[in-house]
């Protein structure tokens, strides 16, 4: 043994001083933070014509993705590429919008960047069609098909169903990203974010729509994303969520940022002239605590870029 | 020499064809990267008996005009150089262990009795080519029987490890793998009968070019070294005859005397094969009896054709389809959702392992057009987008008694949701419902909309209810047929 030996004190010592330096650290770093947080917005609106750019002014506005993603952190990026459609028909989550976010992850020191969606169409077809496979890999995020075997009974709050198959990657990551688009739909009336948790859903996951709402505040109460972006580049407002019409899609070039599930999704209802408790899984994610819908409570802050 | 030169042709030929059958399958674009089909195309037996039995040529015969004219000048090359399946009887053949006292059964005649057969069938409309062609044959079994077994097996393997390549594509179902493998398997296993049994004596399309070879320029010639030790005879691949060599090589290769070579010269008569008048006879005369008796089935009938024979889109008129479609199997193979499926006898005896859509397996994707790009004989039309999404193949039907919200009064969207036509082909209607316990429930139940619906099955796909669903397509009204029409204005 050519280690220098520890004795127990010094082991003491080491332990409490280290932990006091960490602890004061914390604090002199946390205090500027702590100025600065009256100011922060709890949802930032970005309009403009470039979903990269907005996408980036966005999640600046909240504190940058730094705040969000931490040094050698894995993230899954989950958008929506439920549909075999091309990005103007505004069936699957901006391209741009996703590429942009996994680009920022990387900025900040993300180790790796997943990107998956378990498609409702052909997975082959929803992935290249959307033009999200081409747009990650081109800045380095990794992109998988679902694989069934990575399916797992989780425990879930049992407001609609009391546990379900889901995906397991989004379980062994750091940080998840929820990046949703924002479409019509012909039961809960529109989907936004919490909805887009059906995409780490396996088995015979149609079943949900029997209590959709209970279903989805479950699994959005366990799955709990970091930092949620509504892709609201291009708008569904009928035959959604597939779309396939080019007459029922509004450009909006908007993107709502936020990291309170409900609070974006209420503001995303707004977007088709609709409040927040109109819709069930809002209500609902408001009434046990998810978030708040209520939007006057907020401070958002708008851009335009 | 001779032979490593022929070995190594083989083995190159084989790994292309087994490459374009991997590469018969979507990436996601919209077209295919690769002429996936270009063996079938080189097929004289499909293009000829295709083209006789629909009295229609589609398109010019690019790559059958070379192997014919190659047999013309040189005989069966394509059968001892090229073929895969000719490749893969002569890999099997090695386990046949040669004994000396071997002699072959000789029922050369065999293969072209069965080629006047279906020659005749043809002229009479109906075509069986593809039954018994060894492309058409080889690119079936691998794909509904060996290439399935293959990835589900290499899946419960490998498919948590992540791997990529075959473990990584999604679990494959085909109804009639089991008796297209067995077909498969038992023509295989004809090599430890004789080597080669297939290729001598039953392949119509070694018969079709062992006819074109009769004249052929290439000469196998003995010089006066051999000793008639017969070492040749024992290990050849074919026959003796100009129209049974197959070029292979092995007899050159095997003679001690070196006394075998193959020269160009004028063509000479060789030694015939006697087919036997009354085999030729009998032959023709069940080619011309076959056709009606196989007709008799009642999917003539248009009010009577099985509700659930749905073809594929861009598929012609059904008795145009079965004069065309070969059973090839490349648009199941590259179908993307696995619904196309091998016909049983859905269509007849006619239609057996022709084309079927099975939504409760797959669905047709809305904007997919595939399986039309890979077909070889134009069985099914090559469809550009929008025609795609106009053609019908069917319509749905809603069966309340299942239905969640008609039957037990329960919510359930799922055929709404999933149905990919622009404006929605299944409407929903807000009723309300009074329970037991008189409590009232609003309930969204599913319309279909017969004009707006295009049977793609992605409603039946999805349906809840397992098994036999409650929602489901039925050919009726579809597209490719102007006698199965229901609707006044369509």
């Amino acid at each position: 043994m050519k280690h220098k030996e520890v004795t127990r004190r010094e082991f003491i010592q080491l332990t409490l001083s280290s932990s006091v330096a960490f602890t004061l650290g914390g604090l002199f770093q946390a205090m500027p933070m702590g100025a600065d947080e009256g100011q922060r917005p709890d949802l930032v609106v970005a309009r403009g014509p470039s979903p990269t750019r907005i996408t980036r002014a966005a999640i600046d506005g909240l504190g940058g993705m730094k705040r969000f993603i931490s040094r050698g952190d894995v993230v899954v990026v989950k958008p929506n590429i439920g549909w075999d459609r091309t990005p103007e028909y505004a069936a699957n989550s901006n391209p741009q919008v996703v590429a942009a976010i996994v680009a920022m992850c990387y900025e900040a020191g993300a180790k790796k960047v997943k990107v998956f969606d378990h498609t409702v169409a052909n997975p082959q077809r929803c992935y290249t069609q959307s033009g999200i496979a081409e747009a990650v890999t081109a800045v380095g995020g990794e992109v998988s098909y679902i694989n069934e075997k990575k399916f797992r009974e989780v425990k879930l709050p049992g407001y609609g169903i009391k546990s379900w198959p889901l995906y397991g990657e989004i379980f062994e990551v750091d940080k998840i990203i929820n990046v949703p688009i924002a479409k019509t739909h012909g039961l809960t009336k529109l989907t936004l974010g919490i909805k887009n948790w059906m995409g780490v859903m396996g088995g015979w996951r149609g079943r949900i729509h029997q209590r959709i709402d209970g279903s989805l505040i479950d699994l959005a109460l366990t799955i709990r994303p970091t930092l949620i972006v509504l892709d609201a580049v291009r708008i569904l407002e009928a035959n959604g969520p597939q779309g396939g019409d080019l007459s029922d899609v509004k450009t909006l070039n908007t993107v709502v940022v936020g990291t309170d599930q409900v609070a974006v999704d209420a503001y995303g209802a707004t977007l088709f002239g609709l409040a927040g408790g109109d819709i069930g899984y809002i209500r609902l994610g408001h009434e046990v605590g998810l978030g708040t819908m209520d939007l006057k409570k907020l401070k958002i802050k708008h851009l335009q870029i | 020499m001779l032979k490593k030169v022929r070995i190594t042709t083989q083995v190159v030929f084989f790994l292309l064809f087994l490459w374009l059958f991997w590469e018969t399958r979507s990436k996601g674009g919209d077209e295919l990267a690769y002429p996936v089909k270009i063996f079938l195309d080189a097929d004289p037996l499909i293009f000829i008996l295709t083209s006789l039995a629909s009295m229609r040529i589609d398109g010019f015969p690019y790559l059958v005009i070379p192997v014919i004219l190659l047999t013309l000048f040189l005989g069966r090359v394509f059968c001892g150089w090229v073929c895969p399946l000719g490749t893969l009887h002569n890999f099997v053949g090695i386990f046949n262990k040669i004994k000396v006292a071997y002699r072959p059964v000789g029922w050369y005649w065999l293969k072209y009795a069965l080629l006047f057969f279906l020659a005749v069938a043809a002229l009479f409309s109906l075509n069986l080519s593809g039954i018994f062609d060894p492309l058409s044959l080889i690119i079936r079994s691998f794909a509904v029987s060996i290439y399935p077994a293959l990835v589900n097996t290499m899946r419960s393997f490998f498919g948590s490890a992540g791997l990529g390549g075959v473990a990584s594509e999604p679990r494959l179902f085909f109804r009639e793998s089991v008796l297209i493998g067995a077909f498969f398997f038992l023509i295989l296993s004809l090599n430890l009968l004789e080597r080669r049994f297939w290729c001598r004596y039953l392949c119509p399309l070694g018969a079709l070019l062992g006819l074109l070879s009769r004249y052929s320029f290439l000469r196998r010639e003995i010089s006066e070294g051999c000793n008639a030790c017969g070492r040749c005879e024992v290990l050849c691949q074919g026959g003796r005859m100009k129209t049974e060599c197959l070029a292979c090589g092995d007899c050159d290769d095997a003679c001690a005397k070196r006394s075998i070579h193959f020269l160009f010269g004028r063509p000479v008569e060789g030694v015939e094969i006697d087919l036997g008048r009354r085999r030729i006879v009998g032959a023709v005369t069940a080619g011309i009896i076959v056709p009606p008796v196989l007709k008799l089935s009642p999917v003539g009938n248009p009010a009577s054709v099985d509700e659930r024979l749905i073809r594929p889109p861009g598929a012609l008129e059904e008795r145009e389809f079965v004069k065309r479609c070969i059973k090839c199997g490349e648009c199941m193979k590259v179908c993307i959702t696995n619904g196309l499926q091998p016909t049983f006898l859905e269509g007849g005896v006619v239609g057996i392992w022709t084309p079927i859509l099975v939504p409760r397996i797959g669905y047709c994707e809305y904007r997919c057009t595939l399986c039309g790009q890979v077909c070889p004989t134009g069985a099914i039309r090559r469809l550009n987008l929008e025609e795609k999404k106009r053609t019908k193949i069917g319509v749905a039907v809603i069966d309340r008694g299942k239905c969640l919200p008609y039957a037990y009064g329960i919510p359930c969207i799922v055929c709404e949701e999933v149905c990919p036509t622009p404006k929605k082909a299944i409407w929903l209607e807000v009723t309300e419902l009074n329970l037991r316990d008189g409590k009232k429930v609003i309930l969204k139940r599913p319309h279909v909309d017969p004009h707006l619906c295009v049977g793609c099955g992605i409603c039946e796909a999805k349906c809840p209810i397992l098994g036999s669903p409650a929602i489901y397509v039925i050919s009726t009204g579809e597209s490719r047929s102007k006698e199965r029409q229901f609707l006044l204005d369509s």
